[in-house]
């Protein structure tokens, strides 16, 4: 956008701000479920996941012209994961960096950080796949969260966790071993479906 | 970092041996395979019962735990998707109430 175009929208709306507006949402739309359930991990809360992701979409808006129109997800996810640190920031301004980054999920899998049960948004079908990924360590319960539970690609948890791919695909193996060993502890890879 | 892209980590041979095969399995079945080392994997997993069995393991346990997603705030999904729609100024399109 413009320094015109940024005039023009102070005084009524163009045909190019539309285009814009709507290449926007076209982009913004159909990655909302990965911010909303991303913006929860990070918040553990659904009320702050919201507002989590309404400010996203507000920094996003506002930085659109500079965005390159490629890989939307990844973009609004980098601007998700920085307003989310921020905030956290002036609101605990003793963590340091690196706990702000780990301060990702322990939801996703027994319960909740804050001590909530929150079974019923769980599969209660498969309590030995529940069971062994609440019994993981929180680096191993994080990928399995982000790249299985949330649907992140193993860049995008990397970027989220400051921590290379390579890191991501190891803890991903170990935790997904985990599990699966549990399964045949219990005799059931296989199993019917 | 770059967000995109396959995972330069892993370079997969013409004809991978079984031992690379089961190393790549992961990467190969979460779809972050370049695509040119995807078509090596899937033809060695056709061929060879060993790691076609492995794969299916994995492939379930992956399956599993994939079922365990919360379920998504569709409350939230729906006020957002309203925000979104908000951008733009006032001669926006009016939607019609549900
Ligand atoms: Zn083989």
């Amino acid at each position: 956008m413009s320094a015109d175009d940024r005039a023009q929208r102070s005084e009524g709306t163009t045909a190019t701000d539309r285009d814009v507006e709507q290449r926007f949402r076209e982009q913004v739309l159909s990655e909302l479920p990965v911010l909303l359930r991303v913006g929860r991990r990070l918040t553990l809360d659904a009320g702050d996941a919201e507002d989590l992701v309404q400010d996203t979409l507000v920094r996003a808006y506002r930085a659109f012209d500079r965005f390159d129109g490629r890989y939307p997800r990844a973009w609004l996810l980098t601007i998700l994961r920085n307003t989310h640190r921020n905030a956290l920031r002036k609101r605990r301004p003793d963590l340091m960096d690196d706990e702000v980054a780990h301060r990702i999920p322990d939801q996703g899998a027994a319960g909740r950080a804050d001590g909530v049960p929150d079974a019923a948004l769980h599969d209660e079908l498969d309590p030995i796949v529940r069971t062994s990924l609440g019994s993981l360590s929180a680096r191993h319960r994080a990928v399995i969260a982000l790249v299985d539970l949330d649907g992140l690609t193993y860049k995008e948890a990397a970027h989220m966790l400051d921590v290379p791919v390579g890191t991501v695909m190891s803890r991903l193996h170990r935790a997904r071993a985990k599990v699966r060993a549990q399964l045949e502890a219990e005799g059931i890879t296989g199993a019917p479906r | 970092m770059t967000l995109v892209g396959p995972n330069p980590g892993l370079r997969i041979s013409e004809e991978p041996v079984c031992l690379e095969v089961v190393a790549a399995l992961q990467a190969h079945l979460d779809g972050e395979l370049a695509e040119r080392d995807a078509p090596r994997i899937a033809g060695h997993l056709a061929r060879c019962a060993r790691c076609a069995s492995e794969a299916a393991t994995v492939r379930e346990v992956i399956d599993r735990i994939r079922r365990q997603r919360p379920a998504l705030d569709l409350g939230a999904l729906g006020r957002l998707t309203g925000v979104v729609e908000r951008f733009g100024g006032p001669d926006r399109p009016v939607r019609p109430a549900p």
